[in-house]
């Protein structure tokens, strides 16, 4: 035990002792039968709460719940004062008596943190400190100088039956009202907390607020006992229980706060289950789901070199932190790999949760690595479900662009001949004339066309002459200023060359369509192994990396194992930029 | 009597090829339409005896231009529609004949013969 632990101890023995001896020499007269059951039970309440408390103190020192109860247990003797017969000291005791009223309201309402955290909570523990000593203050202030000649003052510590007619006065009344309405307002703050903690939190907040309802409920049938029409001594009897139970409710305390450690055996239970069964995926999660009591945990891995987290599917997942979960980072030689989301309760133990961690740190790694492999596949197979679609829709423009295209102008080449041949004996010569022009015109039109279309499939120029020439000549085909500042003169691997070529040439259309730019660069340097192709225009900027067509783009650079980026920034131009590795 | 025909594909040119070549064959053309919307209102003003309709408009298409016009409420006239298409005939598969047009013609087989045939019956 620390100095100051024994100190307190010591204080506590002191302070019962002073208390016995304080209704015992006090001055008042006591009925001997009721003096040993009044002592045992009052010195049993104070010392279990102030013995407890400092067992829950060096426990649980983040919580204030420890301190909460030796202060209580301090108060709960100090009441003792009341049995002196003298006026500061009846004054002090009634004072501390209401003291340990509002402390037991505080302990109750704060369990297990001992701290307030919702605006209800505040408010009911205020009141219940006005409803105390500053308003007993005013009572006696005011010369209701309760009991004193009329009756000894120890009846505030006896338990007797009351006595006479029930002829309260209006102001006992209305205390008596608010006593009551207090009491149901703790009741229910209770019920609510408990119905929206997770399973997690109620295994810790279960056997205090089991304890504390029981004293309430008994305090609350006791204050109104006359409205229910029980017998006064129904009163006693439920008096004493309140006080029994009371001896016993710090112990129900603690055990709430260190229910998790407890189950510290659970985490070598971890360890032993992550070693067995089969390796699925998420089996990690349900195990350490299990080990913390907390069906609601969740395990999110990091991506490597992005602030992305997926669960063991490989699904994204959105792990700022919210009200209703918190979140432990779980890092192994320094980086974040994993993320643990659980109930806000576990917060409170962040040792167990670390032993947890710690526990299944192999089995994360793992699991992580699992994790990142479905991810990729699932991208894979997306991003390959979108070049089909890409492929099938480049295939629908084909069709339509000759459909709409060199398809009329042929039939109207056909259509021109039959006239002509129609004309041939009937028709002047002009009219011949003009009309195998117009077959002539309509035919020249239409193998543009086609030499259009078949270069947009695909362009000769890139496999005959290589990069620099083909994006020349599509900057000179394009219908806005392109400049092609720079392009290796090493020919890069036909794929990596068809990637490029690609980016530019979607990126052209992108500036031409949807930027309203007028002028655009395009660069390509070698970039270590492969090369970095830059498009920047100074159009209107906000392009959408997730539209379908810079999309298809990303794809595209991804298949060839490459990386795609766009910067664009309303009003501040759009670049795009891929690296594609050669290697 | 001469059969009164309109025209309507959104291709300007085929649009002038088979007027030339259909009133070189004894048709009379009265009108040209450029879309559904334009073929509705010339139907209505022109009253036609032969729609010779594209079946790819930029509105809607043929086979619902088809529709409309063979609709019951009478303000079209019911005219005789005829289909054509750059397209053969099977790429629409059993379209043509659940339409209420009376026959097909592709536009590079298109004849005055060939409009007469499906005019006739013979398809």
């Amino acid at each position: 035990m620390r100095r100051g632990e024994v100190l307190v101890a010591v204080t506590a023995l002191l302070a019962g002792v002073g208390a016995a001896a304080a209704l015992v020499r006090g001055g008042y007269e006591v009925p001997i039968d009721l003096v040993a059951p009044t002592l045992v039970l009052n010195l049993a309440v104070g010392w279990s709460f102030v013995g407890v408390g400092l067992v829950a103190r060096r426990r649980r020192p983040a919580s204030r719940t420890g301190l909460l109860m030796v202060v209580l247990g301090f108060a709960w003797l100090a009441r003792f004062l009341v049995a002196v017969d003298t006026t500061p000291a009846f004054v002090v005791g009634v004072l501390l008596g209401s003291v340990s009223l509002s402390l037991f309201v505080h302990l109750l309402v704060t369990f297990p943190t001992g701290r307030t955290r919702t605006p209800g909570q505040r408010v009911l523990v205020l009141v219940a400190y006005v409803l105390s000593a500053p308003l007993d203050a005013v009572f006696l202030a005011i010369g209701a100088s309760r009991g004193r000649g009329e009756g000894p003052p120890p009846n505030g510590l006896l338990i007797t039956p009351r006595n006479g007619e029930f002829s309260p006065d209006p102001v006992d009344l209305v205390v008596q009202a608010v006593v009551v309405a207090l009491c149901v307002s703790v009741l229910v703050s209770i019920w609510w907390r408990w119905r929206a903690a997770g399973v997690a939190e109620r295994r810790a907040l279960t056997p205090g607020l089991v304890g504390g309802t029981v004293v309430l409920a008994t305090l609350l049938v006791e204050r109104t006992a006359i409205l229910l029409f029980l017998p006064p001594s129904a009163g006693v009897v439920l008096a004493w229980s309140a006080q029994v139970v009371l001896v016993v409710w710090p112990i129900a305390l603690l055990l709430g706060l260190l229910r998790s450690r407890l189950d510290r055996s659970g985490v070598g239970r971890l360890v032993v289950d992550l070693g067995e069964g089969p390796a699925e995926p998420g089996r990690l999660q349900s195990v350490v789901a299990r080990a913390l009591h907390d069906p609601t945990a969740q395990v999110a891995y990091r991506l490597p070199a992005t602030d992305a987290y997926v669960d063991a599917a490989g699904d994204p997942v959105d792990v700022s932190p919210r009200d209703d979960r918190a979140v432990a980072h779980l890092t192994r030689d320094g980086r974040p790999i994993a993320v643990l989301l659980h109930d806000p309760v576990l917060a409170g133990e962040p040792d167990l949760v670390e032993a947890v961690a710690a526990g299944a740190g192999l089995a994360v790694e793992n699991e992580r690595l699992h994790a990142e492999v479905r991810h990729q596949l699932r991208e894979v197979r997306a991003s390959r479900a979108r070049l089909v679609e890409a492929a099938d829709g480049a295939r629908r423009r084909v069709e339509r662009d000759l459909h709409d295209g060199a398809q009329q102008r042929l039939v109207a080449v056909g259509l021109a001949l039959r006239l002509a041949r129609t004309r041939l004996g009937a028709g002047s010569r002009d009219e011949l004339d003009a009309l195998l022009a117009e077959a002539g015109e309509e035919l020249t039109g239409a193998l543009a066309e086609l030499r259009e279309l078949a270069r947009g499939i695909y362009p000769p120029l890139l496999t005959d002459e290589g990069l620099g020439p083909a994006l020349i000549s599509l900057a000179e085909r394009a219908s806005l200023p392109v400049v092609v500042r720079a392009v290796p003169a090493e020919r890069p691997p036909e794929a990596v060359e068809q990637a490029c070529y690609f980016v530019v040439s979607e990126a052209l259309t992108n500036a031409a369509k949807h930027a309203s730019a007028t002028q655009v660069g395009v660069d390509v340097v070698s970039d270590g192994d492969g090369l970095r192709v830059e498009v920047l225009d100074d159009g209107v900027g906000g392009a959408d990396a997730d539209g379908s067509g810079l999309r298809g783009l990303a794809d595209r650079v991804a298949a060839v194992g490459g990386r795609f980026e766009v910067s664009s920034p309303a009003g501040g131009g759009t670049r795009m930029t891929a690296t594609l590795p050669c290697g | 009597m001469t059969a009164r025909v309109l025209i309507v594909d959104d291709h300007a040119s085929f649009r002038s090829l088979a007027r030339r070549l259909l009133v070189a064959e004894g048709f009379d053309v009265v009108g040209e339409a450029g879309d559904a919307a334009d073929a509705f209102d010339a139907v209505r003003s022109l009253a036609p005896d032969v729609v010779l309709l594209d079946i790819r408009l930029p509105d809607l298409d043929g086979f619902g231009v088809a529709e409309v016009l063979a609709g019951g409420d009478g303000v079209y006239g019911a005219p005789t529609v005829v289909l054509v298409s750059s397209r053969s005939r099977g790429d629409y598969g059993p379209r043509v004949d659940a339409s209420p047009a009376r026959g097909f013609i592709a536009k590079h087989d298109l004849t005055g013969d060939a409009l007469r045939r499906v005019l006739s019956g013979g398809s």
